[in-house]
This record gives structure tokens, C-alpha cells and sequence, in this order.
């Protein structure tokens, strides 16, 4: 199993060489930060200054040597907007977000699993065209939509919850449900697909003929199989979530790193940006190569390499 | 138990202990940031944006502004937005002790929330470190140019302040400088300093909430509430949710639609929305063009039927109550027939009208800004030009707007949106009208004259200058299609007492919020 995790930790290494040196060149496609810090009447000698300062009247390849330097050294450089270091400010709304995603995808895959062996065990029924029809309009549901009309239904005009914020558990509800909707929707139709196919497989009949209980053969014989596809999915969708709940924190004020990141877009802040951009880019590895490892233990065709 | 069944506990209990420990290892930051419920003491505040930094010098940034001034640091002298009078606060009394120079009486008795008292050495230091250090203050480009003072402190209740050439408005100027002890560094901007307010810096959470606590050693009357609390939500319609749902006291920054229905209060807020028409290239460089663009907008229209009522035409840049506004001036009259005829005629002139113009605006500028470029887009087309639309965010349109713009940017529209916080025509048509003005689009050497010429007066004289100014432009220049005189609008609690003023969006004093009568017993 080290063998494996080294070996995905290797591949791992070049895309991410990538997406460093991609977030760098893209960040300065986007435009001169300039006009945003310097006064509206800035002299010609203040631009310079402030282009020296950070940097900027260097060549592009000489920044990014420096860039690159700073990285191999742990220093992502300083805030242009705060003056705070990038590398705090990442990872100080890092695990605010970490910590969502991760609760979204533990409910997600839960009920996920729960409503699509519910609606498998007895296909066609009218449980399983119910969950069907919720499991795809939820699929189908715009997150900004679901957010503000979660606010005025549960907030404003029922008084349940907090409209946003950090303050209490029960400010969590309204941001997980949001960003829980879409990934329920999915993994609830793929856990269904493939709790339908394993239900009917063989080895279900004969461990059926064996007498084994209906709840055994569910959770023993069939989910495990069907669980390849629908691991596979939720670390998709998991990628997603990490690196997409913006609107989520935008909206209820989330202090997480995808706020981070559309702030430090709008404002250029480069040195944010791309502090943010790489500690994603590694926890998304990250993720992935627990997904693998995941699979590796549910299967051992993927653990090893084949045998010739 | 056989080995592949303690294998399988070992996957099962290796998974959960997996999921548990990423739980726990995210950390508790969030739910860590709780602080209880609701306290009465405290006037909870939901801005649009986290301050970038608190810095006083950068205070002319209204992010940072709406907070600092006249909260945690306060100025010599400070403007009325009602009366647009200057009013005594740390300085008693200012008057002119020479051509170029101006004297400040320092108010005694006053500290630094740090309990360091205040003199005119720190006063001195202020002015000094905002205007002529190397920090590139926001304040000083907004208010000062590239003039540079020379500051000095003959003793402790004294300040003269020397200009290189006469500037009748100095003090008007001085009032954006927030004074700060002269302990402050002058090598690095500081994010959260130390000042005489009624308010001081509490705790600050980055990301999440900002609180001040009320200066006990405040020189002035005590404000209502003993502490201040600010969020920030990007989404208007959150905000006013929040005060509707007794989450804040204050929203700032909302739409008529977000929501706040009774509680959401309008209000003129200084800012001016209008075409600027970079005159540089054709066929924007010809005024029957110009004129023309004028012509066709219906700011009648926009204002009622996109803004809800919430604004006035405009007529000229700045709104009533900035010296040198001309309350004569009559909105340019909706006529797209004759906008059609000088299109028409300048193009039998030979002016290329079928040239491709750009109209740039910025998103989420205002409310209903997309819905606004549209329409005036629609008005352009249909007298004969030819209009593209691009939405920036603020840096890309920026480069639009201040000068110089990018090369090979072709004849260009930026859609705009100008407030004259310092309450003097001198900070609009410096900016906007002279050539050389950072956000000038087009301009005359004899229009600049005439601009340096109402620069140099004072009184009554200084405001029939102006006033005339802005009656010749349009036929002299036509640089802008005005649009409207904005109004602001914010959410407010039941429970608290506060009139919003045009000052309101750059400096929310939070001393003038007051428990609200109904609401009235002994907070303290």
C-alpha cells in the first residue's frame, strides 16, 4: 500500500509543477494591479516605485524564477491588498472550506447510500420513482438559487435559521444544504444504478440461496461492489466542492479559501492568488490519492500491478 | 475470527478513523469563531467588503473610510455634509496667516486611545507622513496631487501648514488627513491603528468580524453604544436579510430589490453616474457625435424605470450641496430625432458614425448597471451608431478610467460613476475635465484655463465660477451624457436611531447612532 501511495505521490508531481507555473502566467494575463493601489493621480515616479516594489518591472521569467524560489522556500510572498504573508491568509480560510466540503460529502454519501439501496431494493416502486424525480431535480437545482431562497424561506420568513455567518451550528445548515444538493442528487442516482446491476448479479442469488438476510445481502454482497462507481463520482464531486463552494461562502459569508480566491482575483492580488491556488491544488492531489488508496483496498487488481 | 474478517474490521475501522481525524484535523476554526448571542450594547454592522486595511491614510478608500473616519481616527477639521460647512474637531480654529500658509489651533485635553496625549507634533506628523512620505497614501492623490506641504509644530497647540502656491481650500483638504500619534510607522502602512475617536479597535477576526469598543478616554460626548461590531456580505440581498432577521442593525450598500422593504431607508449619497466620451478617436472626436450621445439617453426614463425613483437626472457632475453645483442648469431635453440629425450630418461630414464604440462598464457598480447599459445602448443604436457593450470587473475597467489608457483601446464610452466626497467642484473638474485630469476623456487647452481660473477663487465667486463651468461644458466640450444624482440606500434596525446622510457611504459615524427612543433604557 506505501509502495502505491508513493507511486500516485510521484505522478502527482508534474501536474502540479503545472498548475503552479499556470496559475502564475494566467494571474498576470488578467492585468496591471496598479490603478487598483495607487492613488487615481499617481505620478509616473509613484508607478515605478510601486512596480519595483513588488516586483513587476522584472521580466516575466525573472519573476517567476523568484516566484519559484519563494515556493521551494515556503515563502509565497506578501499580500499586495492586506500586507499580510499570502501563505497565512491561505491557510488561515483553508480549513473553514476543508471543513464544510468534508461534512457536505460525509451527509452526501450517507443519504446518498441510504435512498439509492432504498429505491434499488425495490425497483420500479413508487419509492424508487420518488427518489428518481428528487434525486434529479436536486441534481438540476442552481446553488445561487437554492442559497437566497434558503435565506428568505428559513431565515427571513420562518425564523428557523441564521441567514449567514459562523456563529452557531445552526448556521451550517443553510450553506451544507446548498452545497449538498447537487452531489446528493448525483451520487443518489449512481448508488441506485449500480445497487440495481449488483442486486441482480449472481453471486446476490447464490448468497440469497445461502440464505443470507435481505439486509446482509444489501450491505455485505451488493454495496460492496457497487461501491467502485459511486467512490469514484464522490471524489469528483469532493474535488468540486473544495474548489467550488465560492458562491457558498460569497453568500453566506463563509470565511473559506474560495472567497479567498475570487477576492484576491478581483483585486489582483497575485501573491494571495496564487498561495491559494497551490494549497487547493495540493489538497485536491491530496484527495485523489486517498480516493486511490480507497480503491486499492476495495480492490486488489488496482493495488498491485499486473502480474505477467 | 478468520484473517480476512480482522482484515476487513481493520478497513472498516481504518476508514472511520480516516473520515474522523479529517474532520477533526480541518480544525475548529469556524466553529471556534462563536461569541454568543445577541448583545443590546452592541450596533451590529453588515457592509458589502472586509476593509482591505485600516490604514487612516487610506481612508479615502470607502471601504476602509466607512469605517476609520471619525470612528477609531478623526481629522482637524471635519465638513458638514448638511450645511458643507467646516467644523472644528481637533483643530479649534484655522484661518490664513499668509498667502501660502494656514495656522491650526490644536484642541487640548484630548488622548490617543493609547493614552498618549494628543499635541500638534502629532498633528504635524499626520499631515507630513499622509502627504509627503513615500507610503503612496490613497488620501494624498485623491486630495493633494502631487502638491507637497511643509508641515511644522512651532509648539504644542500650534500647526501651520505651508503650500508652494496659494490654495484657498487647504482646510477643506486637511479634513480628509485622519491624525494618528506620531509613533506611527512612516516606512509601512499600519492596518489597525491607534487614534482619538469615540471608538478603538477591539479584535479583529480576519475574514469574519471586526469589533471596536468605545474609547473611554474620548475627548467628546460618549456615543450610545459601547461597542461596534462589522460583518461583511457580498450579496445585497443577504444583508438585508440580515437586518430584516435582527442579525444587524446597519446594511449598507443595497438595491431597491434586495429586500429590506421597511426598514431599507434611501438616501442622496453624492455619487454621479455618466457617459464619459474619450474624444480621441472618430467618431467620438466630433461634438455633434457627442452631442448627439446626449441627445439620445433618457435619463428620465432610466431613473424611473431601472432606478425605482431612487435618483434625479443629472444634469452636470456633481449633486446640490458641492460648491459650484449650477442649480440652473435644465436636464439635457430626450430628443432622439434630433440626436439622429447630428449623427446624420456628421456623417455627410465624412465622420466614420458606423465605427465600432465600445461602451464599458463595470459590474455590479450600481444596481442595475447591466440592465442601464443595455437600455443606453439600445438609445445608441437607434440613431445610427454603433455600440458594443464590455463589462469589466473594477481593474480591467479602471484602465479605462484613468488615465492613460491602454493602446489601441479605439474610440471608447466608460459608463462612471464619480462622488465628490469633499463637498468643492475643484475635486471633479481637476479630475475629470482638465486634459491632464487622471480621468479625463477629452478636454480643451481654453476649457483648462477657465478650470484654473475658478481654481483660484474664493467665496461666492468661486461658486458662480464653477457653476458657469459646468453650463459651458456641454457646449464647449460635451464630454459627458450625465445620467443621474444616485441614492444610497441601507437597511436599519427598529431599535436604532440614526438619519443617513450624502456623507454616509465614505464616513458612517457611529457616535450619531442612537438607541431609538421606543428602544431607550439605560444600555450603558
Amino acid at each position: 500500500m506505501f509502495s502505491f501511495v508513493r507511486r500516485r505521490m510521484y505522478t502527482s508531481a508534474l501536474p502540479l509543477i503545472i498548475v503552479l507555473l499556470g496559475v502564475f502566467l494566467l494571474a498576470r494575463l488578467t492585468g496591471d494591479p496598479t490603478n487598483l493601489y495607487l492613488p487615481e493621480s499617481a505620478t509616473p515616479e509613484q508607478r515605478e516605485a510601486f512596480a519595483a516594489k513588488n516586483g513587476f518591472d522584472q521580466t516575466l521569467l525573472t519573476q517567476m524564477a523568484d516566484y519559484l524560489k519563494g515556493v521551494l522556500h515556503l515563502d509565497f510572498g506578501t499580500s499586495m491588498r492586506t500586507g499580510e504573508s499570502a501563505s497565512a491568509m491561505a491557510l488561515r480560510a483553508f480549513p473553514a472550506t476543508l471543513q464544510l466540503a468534508v461534512t457536505t460529502m460525509l451527509l452526501a454519501i450517507v443519504l446518498a447510500v441510504i435512498i439509492g439501496c432504498w429505491a434499488a431494493y425495490r425497483p420500479n416502486s413508487l419509492a424508487d420513482r420518488l427518489s428518481s424525480l428528487l434525486s434529479m431535480t436536486a441534481a438540476s437545482i442552481p446553488d445561487f438559487w437554492f442559497a437566497i431562497t434558503g435565506v428568505w424561506l428559513f431565515a427571513v420568513l420562518l425564523g428557523w435559521l441564521p441567514t449567514s455567518g459562523v456563529d452557531s451550528g445552526l448556521s451550517w445548515i443553510l450553506p451544507i444544504a446548498t452545497l449538498m444538493i447537487r452531489p446528493l442528487g448525483v451520487l443518489t442516482q449512481v448508488v441506485r444504478g449500480a445497487m440495481v446491476s449488483a442486486l441482480s448479479a449472481p453471486y446476490v442469488r447464490l448468497a440469497r440461496s445461502k440464505g443470507a438476510s435481505d439486509f446482509r445481502v444489501v450491505t455485505h454482497h451488493a454495496l460492496r461492489n457497487a461501491a467502485a462507481p459511486a467512490l469514484t463520482v464522490a471524489g469528483d464531486l469532493a474535488v468540486g466542492l473544495i474548489n467550488g463552494a465560492v458562491v457558498v461562502e460569497a453568500i453566506f459569508g463563509w470565511p473559506g479559501i474560495g472567497k479567498l480566491m475570487i477576492d484576491a482575483i478581483l483585486q489582483r492580488d497575485f501573491a494571495v492568488l496564487q498561495a491559494a491556488v497551490l494549497l487547493t491544488a495540493v489538497s485536491i492531489f491530496a484527495l485523489n490519492i486517498i480516493i486511490d488508496a480507497c480503491y486499492a483496498l476495495l480492490d486488489a487488481r488496482v493495488r498491485e500491478p499486473a502480474q505477467v | 475470527m478468520s484473517p480476512a474478517v480482522r482484515t476487513t474490521r481493520r478497513r472498516q475501522v481504518l476508514a472511520a478513523a480516516l473520515a474522523g481525524i479529517t474532520v477533526a484535523a480541518t480544525g475548529c476554526t469556524v466553529a471556534n469563531s462563536r461569541h454568543g448571542g445577541y448583545d443590546v450594547n452592541t450596533l451590529r454592522i453588515v457592509l458589502q467588503e472586509e476593509p482591505p486595511t485600516l490604514e487612516p491614510c487610506e481612508s479615502s478608500l470607502t471601504s476602509t473610510g466607512v469605517v476609520v473616519r471619525s470612528n477609531i481616527t478623526e481629522p482637524l477639521v471635519e465638513r458638514d455634509p448638511k450645511s458643507g460647512d467646516l467644523q472644528p474637531l481637533l483643530s479649534t480654529g484655522w484661518r490664513q496667516t499668509a498667502p501660502t500658509e494656514w495656522t491650526f489651533d490644536i484642541r487640548k485635553g484630548v488622548t490617543f486611545s493609547n493614552g498618549a496625549p494628543f499635541t500638534a507634533q502629532d498633528a504635524a506628523f499626520s499631515i507630513d507622513r499622509a502627504v509627503n512620505s513615500d507610503l503612496q497614501c490613497n488620501v494624498d492623490g485623491y486630495v493633494f496631487g502631487d502638491e507637497k506641504l511643509k508641515v511644522a509644530a512651532p509648539n504644542d497647540t500650534t500647526v501651520t501648514v505651508r503650500t508652494e502656491k496659494p490654495d484657498p481650500i487647504l482646510p477643506l483638504r486637511i479634513s480628509f488627513v485622519e491624525i494618528v500619534p506620531r509613533t506611527t510607522s512612516t516606512t509601512a502602512k499600519v492596518r489597525e491603528p491607534i487614534g482619538t475617536g469615540p471608538y478603538a479597535i477591539d479584535d479583529w477576526e480576519y475574514g469574519q468580524k471586526l469589533r471596536l469598543k468605545r474609547n473611554d478616554t474620548y475627548w467628546g460626548k460618549k456615543p450610545a453604544f459601547a461597542r461596534a461590531e462589522y460583518q461583511w456580505r457580498s450579496e445585497g440581498s443577504v444583508r438585508a436579510a440580515m437586518v430584516v432577521n435582527d442579525e444587524a442593525d446597519i446594511g449598507t450598500l443595497l438595491g431597491p430589490e434586495d429586500g429590506a422593504g421597511e426598514l431599507g431607508v434611501a438616501f442622496p449619497n453624492n455619487e454621479t453616474t455618466a457617459l464619459r466620451i474619450t474624444g480621441a478617436e472618430a467618431p467620438l472626436n466630433d461634438i455633434r457625435v457627442r452631442q448627439a450621445i446626449n441627445y439620445a439617453v433618457n435619463r428620465t426614463g432610466i431613473v424611473k424605470a431601472l432606478f425605482r425613483g431612487m435618483g434625479e437626472p443629472a444634469a452636470q457632475l456633481i449633486p446640490e450641496g458641492v460648491v459650484g453645483h449650477n442649480s440652473n442648469l435644465q436636464l439635457w431635453p430626450h430628443d432622439p430625432e434630433k440626436a439622429k440629425q447630428l449623427v446624420d450630418e456628421a456623417r455627410a461630414a465624412g465622420v466614420p458614425v458606423d465605427k465600432q464604440i465600445r461602451l464599458i462598464g463595470r459590474t455590479a457598480q450600481f444596481p442595475k448597471i447591466t440592465e442601464t447599459v443595455e437600455v443606453i445602448q439600445n438609445e445608441l443604436t437607434e440613431i445610427g451608431l454603433n455600440v458594443k457593450i464590455e463589462m469589466m470587473d473594477t481593474a480591467g475597467q479602471l484602465q479605462y478610467q484613468l488615465r492613460p489608457f491602454p493602446d489601441n483601446s479605439g474610440p471608447f464610452i466608460a459608463l462612471i460613476m464619480h462622488g465628490n466626497q469633499a463637498g468643492d467642484a475643484a475635486f471633479s473638474v481637476e479630475q475629470y475635465m482638465r486634459t491632464d485630469g487622471a480621468q479625463n476623456g477629452y478636454g480643451t487647452a481654453t476649457f483648462d484655463r477657465t478650470i484654473d481660473a475658478a481654481g483660484e477663487l474664493t467665496g461666492q465667486q468661486r461658486q458662480d465660477a464653477y457653476a458657469k463651468l459646468f453650463a459651458d461644458e456641454p457646449n464647449e466640450v460635451a464630454q459627458f451624457a450625465y445620467i443621474a444624482h444616485m441614492n444610497g440606500v441601507l437597511a436599519k434596525s427598529a431599535r436604532v436611531d440614526y438619519q443617513p446622510n450624502s456623507a454616509t457611504g465614505d464616513e458612517m459615524r457611529l457616535a450619531d447612532m442612537t438607541f431609538a427612543s421606543a428602544d431607550r433604557t439605560d444600555k450603558q
